[in-house]
């Protein structure tokens, strides 16, 4: 990751199509105004805190704030 | 997980959650050991006549084997596990069907989804995915998307590289 600018988001979006045989192996939802909520076959990586998990449900931070990060702690609604 | 009858390389490919089994009839000399064997999995009256539910993964493997001609192939789904496997495995791809050893054919992607928490940056998800936000769903295949964890980005909910210039620490 790294590059800066809408170019980098104009060829995320570019590479969502359907594709029937590839079959969605996790739901990943953003919450408005609150965190990602992932749920499904997956595998978390957190490259900083050098830890691995992989559990059906996990909330992700998205607003910068949670004192427990990456996962969120409803510091979103401080 | 029912993927089955797939066309694939002059034929077909049937699969379970192991093995994936390849039928190739130009190659058939009707010597009907599968059938005689196993008709719950193999049966040529039958549409698919290939059923990877019939029986055991150890019992279709060994019914592959018997078969003489390279119309029956079998492989593990698992490819680590395929390149350690013996020559009594006779009907084995990497013995019947060398050609099919390095197709990128595996099974349609039910790896897990790659989530990636980048150091003071975002998270990256990699893989075949349902994405929803601002009331869309959007299925994602085979690709990347990073999504803004600083709270800065203008481009929500993705990156757009903000956290370097706020410093971001998390």
């Amino acid at each position: 990751m790294g590059n800066t600018g809408k170019s980098v988001l104009m060829v995320n979006i570019s590479g969502m199509e359907e594709n029937k045989e590839h079959k969605s192996q996790a739901i990943i939802e953003v919450i408005d105004f609150g965190p990602l909520k992932i749920t499904g076959n997956f595998i978390l990586k957190d490259l900083k805190r050098d830890t691995k998990d992989s559990q059906g449900e996990v909330w992700l931070c998205r607003c910068g704030k949670s004192g427990n990060k990456p996962y969120c702690d409803e510091s979103h609604k401080r | 997980m029912d993927r089955e009858d797939k066309k694939f390389s002059g034929g077909r490919r049937y699969r379970n959650n192991e093995i994936t089994v390849y039928w190739k009839p130009s190659a058939c000399v009707h010597a009907s050991y599968c059938y005689r064997e196993l008709i719950e999995v193999f049966d040529p009256g039958r549409r698919p006549w290939v059923d990877m539910n019939g029986s055991t993964t150890a019992k279709i493997i060994e019914v592959v084997n018997l078969c003489p001609t390279e119309a029956l192939a079998w492989k593990w789904n698992d490819d680590e596990k395929n390149g350690s496997v013996g020559s009594d495995q006779l009907n084995h791809i990497k013995f019947r069907r060398p050609e099919l050893m390095n197709t990128n054919d595996s099974v349609p992607e039910e790896h897990p989804v790659s989530i990636k928490v980048m150091v003071d940056g975002p998270i990256v998800l990699k893989g075949n995915f349902t994405l929803v936000y601002n009331g869309n769903k959007k299925e994602v295949q085979k690709s990347i998307i990073s999504i803004c964890r600083c709270g800065a980005s203008d481009h929500q909910p993705f990156c757009d590289g903000q956290h370097r210039k706020i410093g971001f620490n998390g």
